[in-house]
């Protein structure tokens, strides 16, 4: 089977479906934007959805460990860079619009079809240094080979070659002198340039054009450049020639390529730049023959922010071990508890997206989705209203929920009655257990920490002083000492007096 | 480029005031230095002629100049000794205020505080505004580079101006930036009036520039290769002339006219503008190097121009001066030391004071009121501020240890009653101090305390005044608490190497009062019994 795409084996036709909640309730839209924040628009997209089975993920995972090695991962940057010169040309050649507009046209098509031939027979060249071990990429190298050494590949790179550099070997020297401009051929020296360059040395400015920045040629520009084609006749013949030849000449396959190969080169920046702040990442193991787990697993949305503001992140351990199947997480507030549970649904997402976890080691079975419930942060709503609205969005999820999916809930049912809110809660967990799906349920009620067969229960913990730690554990749930939370919340026990005020 | 004037390594940055240097200027009575300093005199035949009016920004200089002090003997020294070359030649340090003075008023005319409040830079407007700046600083330069000539000088810091104005303004690069102003003449100059008639001569660009075709047959990779002012006839394009010449040209070379219509003519004046540009922006680290020069220099010349002023003073109310030196932290020494702010206000020569106090760290002053007490601590306040910022003090002699450090709490007149919500402002405004002592400090005391009952505020004075001094703390007051003043002569005075010293306002047999401070045990004495008996007699 021929090559056709670096992401998916098989057309994929979650490809352009809408987004699903989890994307939000896990901060991963916020990742996901901070992994593109220096790319083109199209690599977002990419992160929206999944391969389409077990087989689609291993090949992407095959792929990003051979993008992962630097001097790949620096030959692709670069062979990118150059498509992105290519379609700037493309867009330029669009957009002009002057005296000379067909002329100048025409130009750009030689310099957008330059940059495509340089960037695929460069990218052939350096990768042919390498090893590769994916299948992704032993393909395409393969197709990239063929497809240069097809006759009509080497013709193209041939004329424009030589049409670019005759362009570039016209110089002009530009006399202004009462009202007139006068053209010549001929190479100037810099003469005023290296003036200033003495009189103030260490300093460089670059002379640009005095006609403007503008792509478009000014009139002035085209008066100026008619002259020049009427000096050189056979060059822009040869010029005009081309382009009606070649109007049509770029490879779809190749141009896809190009595209889609940004979705592992933007994780790897983005991975190689936390792992410089002291941030860890490892290639997840997939077995599903031994435990689930991770090791120093840390949500990577907090890590983003937390980089910035020079704060750390504290990461956690998690193991489902024989039988265990739902962990229900309780502890005090703001003792790290949701951001454990988004850990968790982030390290599934990027283990099925083929890529690097956001944990020092980690092992993740093979899950069919990911679903989550987070409830909408506390608003003004009233109880009832709010209930009503979270079992509306349950509904669906519990009633479509496929074998084996990766499941996180969190605070559910907060607003109801205590005795309802336990006999609800012990009833999704059934439901979702019987179903062999995993996960994690947040919650404030410790009972359900108590119930079922597979259940796991966790605990945020505190310090000695009564301070969140974020630490999360195994533990039994317990009554949360409220009254010291709160006194402690607001910074008000007697040692933190002292330090307060010392 | 630095005129460092004030500092031997660094320019005026205004930071590091006296901690409460509002108190300081309040209780002393610094501002009415500040204005005298403002005040220039003209004078004939050694007779002040004329007083000027104040030049406030001397005033404003002085006033952040003096609350601000150096730190150590050799800062002291650095100013000094550019002020004796000031003292011994004024005309010197007239001509570099007026220079920095004119140059920042003429630059303010090109719109500096506008063009820097932001604008377009590159707006054909500014940019002959930047030409005229350019043009401004290159002459100023120049005449400042002369007068450094014109004039001898021994000071490290008008010796470091001149040679550090050598190397960065060298006459290489003056007669540099002087031919770029040439050959940018044309924009600067034309574009001003351009309804120029015929008939004159104009200055005309020439401009002779390389370039390639680059993407999308735009020119590019330029190069400059000649930019000249040229003088020419102003000759109408449109007239018979112009026009047999233009035509001509069509024919036998390969040219463009930009007087062909109006989108060319744009062109080619945007073509000028940038080309213009260019060349100034190559020039913008001149101009950055030189533009916080003038004021710097504007400001600290104007330091030394106050400086002058206040020896007019002294000379004209024949006050003694002397420069004063740099002595141990616990010696205070001074010969004729005269308040040179009474003698401002009051337009008369002071009593002066003597005293010579060594290895001590307290200084009490008693004794009766209207005795001089408070002004002979004034003067020694005033002394030690003008010393620690490079002045002349008005003594034959002076000297004493730095005190960066430095506090005065005197009592106001407002809150001398007694009323325990004064006291507790008083308490208030000590433990300010206490919270801010530091190194090398000096406390001023002033009748503090004065506003609760002798007794209490007896001990109040002493514990505080004891543990200030046992910090290292020196402190000067003066008291007319006697028990604690008495406590303190009964545990320190007697005893060997007590830190303490006492003065006290001298009374002749007769009982007249000279308002000179003497060394004397504390005593009671009452102004009230005086009077009493003065009025009543002594029957």
């Amino acid at each position: 089977m021929e090559f056709t795409s670096i992401l998916d084996l098989k057309e994929n036709p979650d490809r352009n479906h809408p987004r699903t909640a989890f994307f939000q309730d896990l901060n991963l839209n916020r990742v996901i934007d901070r992994i593109c924040q220096e790319w083109e628009e199209d690599v977002s997209s990419f992160y929206y959805y999944f391969p389409v089975d077990k087989v689609g993920e291993d090949y992407r995972r095959a792929v990003y460990s051979d993008v992962k090695q630097v001097e790949v991962y620096d030959v692709l940057r670069s062979f990118v860079e150059r498509m992105r010169a290519r379609q700037e040309a493309f867009e330029q050649k669009q957009k002009v619009n002057s005296q000379l507009v067909r002329l100048q046209k025409m130009v750009w098509h030689i310099a957008e079809v330059k940059h495509y031939c340089d960037a695929l027979v460069i990218l052939d060249r350096e990768l042919s240094g390498f090893s590769l071990k994916s299948m992704g990429m032993r393909e395409f190298q393969k197709y990239l080979k063929k497809y240069l050494a097809a006759e009509e590949f080497q013709q193209l790179a041939k004329t424009v070659c030589d049409i670019q550099e005759r362009l570039d070997a016209v110089h002009l020297i530009l006399t202004y002198e009462n009202g007139r401009i006068n053209v010549a051929a001929g190479t100037a020296q810099g003469g005023y340039d290296s003036f200033l360059k003495n009189c103030f040395p260490g300093v460089s400015r670059q002379f640009s054009s005095p006609f403007g920045v503008s792509e478009n040629l000014s009139d002035l520009e085209a008066e100026i450049m008619k002259l020049v084609q009427k000096q050189n006749p056979e060059l822009f013949h040869a010029v005009a020639d081309f382009a009606k030849k070649h109007r049509e000449y770029a490879g779809e396959t190749l141009l896809r390529f190009a595209s889609e190969i940004k979705y592992y080169l933007s994780f790897y920046c983005f991975e190689r730049k936390m792992q410089e702040s002291g941030y860890v990442f490892s290639t997840p193991d997939v077995a599903e023959d031994e435990e689930m787990y991770a090791r120093g697993l840390y949500d990577l949305a907090l890590a983003c922010v937390n980089m910035q503001e020079q704060k750390t992140t504290v990461p956690n351990d998690m193991e489902y071990r024989g039988g265990e199947c739902f962990f229900v997480l309780t502890g005090p507030n703001q003792g790290g508890k949701t951001t454990f549970a988004r850990s968790l649904g982030q390290l599934v997402y990027f283990v099925k997206m083929g890529l690097d976890v956001p944990a020092a080691a980690a092992n993740v079975h093979y899950f069919s989705r990911i679903l989550t419930h987070f409830s909408v942060e506390e608003s003004v709503e009233t109880g009832r209203g709010k209930l009503k609205e979270e079992l509306v969005r349950l509904s669906p999820m519990m009633e479509a929920s496929p074998k084996n999916a990766f499941v996180v809930i969190n605070e559910l049912f907060t607003t109801a009655a205590n005795y309802d809110a336990r006999i609800m809660g012990k009833r999704v967990l059934e439901h979702f257990t019987a179903r062999e799906c995993r996960g994690i349920y947040v919650t404030h009620l410790k009972e359900l920490a108590q119930e079922g067969e597979g259940i796991v229960s966790l605990r945020a913990m505190l310090d000695e002083s009564g301070k969140q730690n974020f630490r999360i554990e195994r533990s039994a749930a317990v009554e949360s000492a409220n009254a010291i939370n709160q006194v402690s919340k607001h910074r008000l026990t007697y040692e933190q007096l002292k330090e307060r005020l010392g | 480029m630095k005129a460092f004037l004030l500092y031997q390594q660094q320019e005026w940055v205004n930071t590091g005031r006296y901690f409460d240097h509002k108190s300081i200027v309040q209780d002393l009575g610094l501002n009415t230095l500040f204005m005298a300093a403002a005040k220039d005199m003209e004078k004939e035949d050694g007779k002040v002629k004329l007083v000027q009016e104040a030049d406030m920004f001397i005033a404003e200089t002085m006033k952040q100049v003096m609350t601000v002090p150096l730190t150590t003997e050799e800062e002291i020294s650095y100013r000094q000794d550019i002020l004796k070359d000031c003292l011994e030649d004024e005309a010197l340090i007239c001509e570099l205020y007026e220079l920095s003075a004119k140059t920042l008023q003429k630059w303010d005319k090109l719109g500096r505080r506008v063009s820097s409040t932001g604008g377009d830079r590159s707006s054909a407007r500014n940019l002959v505004t930047e030409i005229h700046l350019l043009q401004l600083f290159v002459d100023s330069l120049g005449c400042l580079k002369e007068i450094l000539e014109n004039h001898t000088f021994h000071s490290e810091g008008f010796a470091g101006l001149k040679k550090r104005l050598e190397e960065e303004f060298s006459a290489g690069l003056e007669n540099n930036l002087r031919q770029i102003l040439n050959d940018v003449a044309f924009y600067a100059n034309e574009k001003e009036h351009k309804d120029n008639i015929s008939g004159r001569r104009v200055n005309k660009p020439r401009i002779v520039m390389g370039c390639g075709i680059g993407d999308g047959l735009k020119p590019d990779g330029f190069t400059l290769e000649e930019l000249a002012t040229e003088m020419r006839w102003h000759r109408d394009p449109n007239g018979t002339i112009g026009r047999m010449q233009d035509y001509w040209s069509s024919l036998t070379t390969d040219s463009v006219s930009v007087q062909k219509d109006i989108s060319l003519s744009q062109s080619a004046d945007y073509m000028e503008q940038q080309v213009v540009q260019y060349v100034l922006s190559c020039c913008t680290p001149f101009n950055m190097a030189f533009n916080s020069f003038f004021d710097q220099l504007h400001f600290q010349a104007a330091y030394y121009r106050g400086a002058v002023n206040l020896k007019h003073y002294m000379e004209r109310f024949h006050l003694c001066s002397c420069f004063p030196t740099v002595g141990a932290q616990d010696e205070l020494c001074f010969r004729e030391l005269q308040e040179f702010v009474m003698a401002v206000e009051q337009r008369v020569s002071p009593v002066g004071n003597t005293c010579d106090i060594e290895k001590k760290m307290l200084l009490i002053v008693t004794g009766a009121n209207q005795g001089g007490k408070s002004t002979f601590l004034r003067s020694i306040g005033i002394a030690q501020i003008m010393m620690q910022c490079g002045l002349q003090v008005a003594a034959q002699e002076y000297r004493s240890g730095i005190y960066p450090s430095f506090f005065t709490h005197f009592t106001r007149r407002e809150d001398s009653e007694m009323n325990s919500g004064r006291l507790d402002e008083e308490l208030s405004r000590m433990s300010r101090i206490i919270d801010n002592l530091g190194k090398d400090s000096l406390v001023l005391l002033n009748e503090s305390f004065a506003s609760t009952t002798e007794k209490e505020g007896s001990v109040i004075a002493y514990d505080i005044i004891r543990a200030m001094n046992e910090a290292g703390v020196k402190v000067l007051t003066v008291t007319h608490l006697l028990s604690f003043a008495q406590r303190m002569y009964g545990e320190m005075a007697q005893k060997e190497g007590g830190k303490a010293e006492f003065f006290c306002a001298e009374r002749l047999e007769n009982g007249k009062r000279t308002f000179k401070m003497i060394q004397h045990a504390p005593e009671l004495t009452s102004f009230g019994l005086e009077l009493y008996d003065d009025i009543i007699g002594k029957n």
